[in-house]
């Protein structure tokens, strides 16, 4: 009984980290309003391809990959989309980064897919 | 107890687990601002299985091959403006709006793409896309020297309604002095600004 219940636990945590993120995304900054420059990055790796900044009404932002060696902004894309995303299919390691160009007071989220 | 009641009993908790679970990870979405915006993955799923159409051309320069601009009027009830080199190429950039709002309240709608920087002198290739509205007779670039750069439009016709569709490359020698988009304005048959989104590079 003991060993169900933990089997019971496990698959449930599983099924809740599986539902807060779809599949191979990490949301790695949030935030219910923006001021000018305000903006976040995830961590570094080679497995990011793709950076998405999805917001509740269009304001004008950025989002870009960051690479750990120059520093260099890569495959960068900024726009007033409710949805803004775009790809770098590198080995590369990097960091997705997004942020905000101007004052929004409404909620926007960055994500990064691997 | 049975065996055939130890399995039902492990069943019913197993079946409590799952829905506890699902639950809990709705929560946990929710509050990690996964209700910001649009439902991304579902209008992931959708940008993946939907057709694009090519609206305007992004001309190739002496280092970087022609690319276009392309549109998807999705299922999900988004308009998405892409710039990418090819209709089945998944290095696509850009982004999306509410069909009933494609412009997001403007007379125009611009992405900028680019590669390297974020300092002006370090980018590599840079590219303007987007729509604007039919009422819009010219839509310029306004650099940072004060010159201007004039976008060619090209009509779209959109289920969502009519359209001019550009796509224009920068001059690799604006970025080498320095110069670089600071605006991108509409205007109209007199040259009168009706609407002006601003830009940039290292933004």
């Amino acid at each position: 009984m003991k060993r169900s219940l933990l089997a019971v636990t496990v698959l449930a945590f599983a099924l809740a980290l599986c539902t807060s993120a779809w599949a191979g995304s990490v949301t790695y900054y949030s935030s219910p309003y923006w001021s000018a420059g305000q903006g976040g990055s995830s961590s570094f790796s080679s497995s990011w391809w793709q950076n998405i900044m999805a917001k509740n009404a269009s304001f004008d932002s950025t989002i870009t990959f960051i690479d750990n060696t120059s520093y260099g902004w890569h495959s960068t894309v900024r726009g007033y989309g409710t949805y803004l995303t775009t790809h770098w299919f590198s080995s590369q390691v990097k960091k997705g980064h997004c942020r905000a160009n101007a004052a929004a007071s409404t909620p926007a989220t960055c994500t990064a897919v691997n | 107890m049975s065996r055939s009641g130890k399995l039902r009993r492990s069943i019913v908790v197993v079946a409590i687990a799952l829905v506890g679970g699902v639950v809990v990870g709705t929560v946990v979405a929710a509050q990690s601002g996964g209700d910001a915006g649009p439902d991304v993955a579902s209008l992931q799923a959708a940008i993946a299985a939907e057709p694009m159409t090519k609206v305007a051309d992004v001309a190739g320069s002496e280092s970087f091959s022609a690319r276009g601009v392309y549109v998807q009027e999705l299922e999900t009830g988004h308009l998405c403006v892409w710039d990418a080199p090819s209709a089945a190429s998944r290095e696509r950039q850009g982004g999306c709006n509410a069909t009933d709002d494609p412009l997001g309240g403007s007379a125009v709608s611009a992405n900028l793409a680019y590669d390297g920087g974020p300092a002006i002198e370090g980018v590599r290739d840079a590219r303007l896309t987007g729509l604007a509205a039919s009422n819009v007779a010219s839509v310029v670039v306004l650099m940072s020297d004060g010159s201007e750069r004039r976008v060619h439009l090209k009509k779209a016709k959109l289920e969502a309604g009519d359209f001019f569709a550009f796509g224009y490359r920068f001059k690799k020698a604006d970025f080498r002095k320095g110069v670089g988009p600071i605006a991108v304005i509409a205007q109209d048959a007199d040259g009168g600004e009706i609407a002006r989104q601003p830009t940039g590079i290292g933004g």
